[in-house]
């Protein structure tokens, strides 16, 4: 008999698999955090400007939500990671901000030292 | 560490060092280590490229010291002061990790470190319960399985008994997270041995406290984590009905509850034969309309059933006699987070983090003058100080911190005295307040201890639910007095009244709203005593937050520019253009307008 803990590690593969071909292996990982308190500042617009940009063809980029980390008065938080590079985490970001995210950092590479935590 | 991240150019750092700075890690050596680290930085000269981080706990102590490089998350242990040169030439200037000195373990907690873990904020923080909120998407159930979700309940029904389950329970040295504290494993292993064709499992997520939101960020970030935890539980105490009962005014809660509930079913990890086995459990949801007092257990359960959400005299504990008059195992929101993390890391390593008799973390929502609010998970055991200063970034504008309130409207307000209060269950309740399920509010001087103790006592005389007359008359009683006092219609002997009637209300009401309801006041006059004398004595507050109490006058400083006469909304305010003005005291409303319109410092407050 499959035990449950043997059932369990291939569920886990399988989640993976599935993970990975959303994308998750690309170049950049961006999470836009939503939970009640960050749309309440307006993470869902900044959202909107993400999804907005991956429609229009930006590439090789994983876009997923994610809860409250926590940092309540620099919400909405945007994290970007990159294997390889130091996780580079946004505060305060709004949907201008986010396509400034989108053209300087996740096209051109650059960090913007002023808005990250 | 704020100071040094602006001198440092971020787009510059290559390199991000985290050195743990625990106190085991401490007595281990850190210290030497981090200026060794200094030292053998300079000298290859990548001072430029490399920052140095400071950490709370990692919960490795047997490792400890503890060194993490990040990009990479490579972690070191065990590390001496003379293995430093080689990290350093080997990994930070030729980019080779130092193999020898690496440790992989795979932890389920801390996993927010590899993403936030240089941030001071989160640094310092350890995080059980939160482990996976801000890491991962709560809505899609895959993201849970990849860090190993579910396997601590494929684990339990692999090789562990249900008696196994609870002893390690048991052995972890988890305590209640709602706020009393009672011991997890022993209210367990109490439900599980009654005999009953039919058990309830219940997690409170009734989260009321003004300023609290521990619990709706821990099911927004995590959903998963609470159930299954609620189905460990259930397959230890011999349960095949779960209920959550949760505030409707969580839609987003509710809905990535239920997300999650369904995902769960498609999975096999809720409904009949969970992972094949016999063993069967579902959870449903019950919302709850938001009454304060339906986080007491027994009202909580009234308000299940179906009846009005008022407490009941204990025993029977619901363990015994709880749901539809079966045996009920409930706990709250954080208790089950930390469950999976217990059978799958352990409950002896569980119990290693904390205080003698408080192990594991503490979820705490940190609010009110304090720079940065928001969520913390702390090891039991950390000190006020640490929490404000350390993790909160201090007190904004320079202000003097004057007290924290901890444990919300149930709590105490503790002075500044007791900034290094470790905390824990047992040195809250001695330093005059309670754990609470976990809120935390620094006031700073601006804030006036009466009108904060009016507060409190206003949100849990509208809450009491009428039951006992000690409770829902001796509260309003309160609240006239408090009022009295703040409008500067304080008499001689109040104090001593609201002493007397607060003991009162303690020891004559039947639950736990009643018997803390008089805490904030309580605390309040027994360490700002001279702050309620002012007021009553002197007509006096010297935060200059009553405004009854205070008077507004214009000195020598006006020019006359008439802008206190234009936002007068009374038209309190006389004067001819360019010469002084003058406040109708009899007139003016106290609202404070002209002194923020004034920008010669000609209006002065008393």
């Amino acid at each position: 008999m499959v035990t449950p803990l043997e059932m369990i590690r291939k569920k886990r593969a399988e989640a993976v698999n599935r993970i990975i071909s959303k994308g998750y292996l690309s170049t950049k990982r961006v999470y836009v955090g939503m939970a009640t308190c960050e749309i309440a500042a307006g993470s869902k617009e900044v959202m909107q400007v993400f999804r907005q940009a991956i429609a229009n063809g930006l590439t090789d980029v994983y876009l997923s939500q994610k809860g409250c980390a926590g940092r309540c008065n620099l919400e909405p938080t945007v994290e970007v990671v990159e294997e390889g590079h130091i996780p580079v985490k946004y505060g305060r970001v709004t949907p201008e901000r986010a396509r400034e995210i989108i053209e300087r950092h996740l096209k051109k590479g650059e960090i913007i030292s002023e808005w990250v935590i | 560490m704020g100071h040094l991240r602006k001198e440092i150019n971020v787009k510059q750092i290559q390199y991000k060092l985290t050195l743990c700075d625990g106190p085991t890690c401490v007595h281990n050596q850190s210290k030497q280590l981090r200026d060794a680290l200094e030292s053998e930085i300079d000298k290859a000269g990548i001072r430029k490229s490399v920052s140095i981080h400071l950490s709370g706990c990692l919960g490795m102590c047997k490792q400890g010291p503890i060194l993490i490089v990040n990009p990479g998350y490579t972690m070191y242990g065990n590390v001496k002061p003379a293995d430093v040169s080689e990290i350093v030439q080997s990994h930070l200037v030729s980019g080779k990790p130092v193999v020898r000195l690496i440790i992989r373990e795979d932890h389920l907690y801390n996993r927010f470190f590899r993403i936030f873990g240089d941030a001071d904020f989160f640094g310092k923080q350890m995080r059980i319960a939160l482990r996976n909120c801000g890491i991962i998407d709560p809505e899609n159930i895959d993201d849970y399985l990849s860090l190993r979700g579910y396997e601590a309940l494929a684990k339990v029904l692999t090789d562990m008994s249900p008696e196994a389950v609870i002893a390690e329970v048991k052995k972890s040295g988890l305590r209640g997270r709602g706020g009393a504290g009672f011991p997890t494993g022993l209210k367990w292993e109490l439900t599980a041995r009654e005999k009953s064709s039919e058990k309830y499992v219940i997690c409170n997520a009734d989260e009321g406290d003004p300023g609290a939101f521990m619990d709706r960020g821990s099911i927004e970030g995590d959903p998963h984590t609470i159930l299954e935890g609620m189905i460990i539980g259930g397959y230890a105490i011999g349960s095949r009905n779960g209920i959550i009962y949760i505030r409707a005014e969580y839609p987003l809660a509710i809905k990535r509850l239920e997300k999650a509930i369904a995902e769960a079913r498609q999975h096999g990890f809720l409904g009949e034969h969970i992972f094949g086995t016999d063993f069967s459990f579902d959870i449903e949801i019950r919302l709850g309309a938001g009454a304060f007092v339906c986080g007491e257990e027994t009202a909580l359960i009234h308000s299940i059933e179906g009846v009005r959400g008022m407490p009941r005299p204990r025993p029977p504990y619901p363990s015994v006699s709880g749901l539809f008059g079966k045996p009920t195992l409930i706990n709250n929101v954080e208790t089950w987070a930390n469950i999976p993390v217990i059978i799958l890391d352990g409950g002896d390593w569980f119990s290693s983090i904390g205080t003698k008799t408080s192990k594991g973390t503490k979820v705490f929502a940190l609010a009110g003058k304090v720079l940065n609010t928001g969520l913390v998970e702390v090891p039991m055991g950390t000190t006020l100080r640490q929490i404000v200063y350390d993790i909160g970034g201090g007190i904004p504008n320079n202000k003097k911190l004057k007290a924290i309130q901890t444990g919300g409207p149930s709590g105490g307000c503790l002075p500044a005295d007791y900034l290094d209060t470790e905390i824990d269950y047992e040195s809250l309740a001695k330093a005059g307040s309670i754990m609470g399920s976990g809120g935390m509010i620094v006031i700073d001087e601006d804030t006036c201890m009466v009108s904060l103790a009016k507060f409190f006592l206003e949100f849990t005389q509208d809450e009491s639910c009428g039951k006992c007359t000690p409770c829902r008359e001796g509260t309003k009683r309160m609240l006239e007095i408090l009022t009295r006092i703040t409008e500067g219609k304080g008499r001689t002997g109040d104090i001593e009244k609201l002493e007397r009637l607060g003991q009162m209300i303690k020891s004559a009401s039947l639950c736990g709203l009643g018997q803390s309801a008089p805490n904030p006041v309580l605390s309040t006059i027994k360490n700002f005593r001279e702050e309620y004398e002012e007021h009553i004595e002197h007509k006096k507050c010297r935060a200059g937050q009553c405004s009854a109490l205070l008077s507004y006058q214009i000195n020598e400083k006006c020019v006359g520019c008439g802008a206190c006469k234009r936002v007068c909304p009374v038209g309190a305010i006389e004067g001819i253009r360019k010469e002084k003005h003058r406040i109708l005291p009899d007139k003016c409303i106290r609202c404070g307008q002209c002194y923020q319109a004034c920008k010669f410092e000609a209006i002065t407050k008393a």
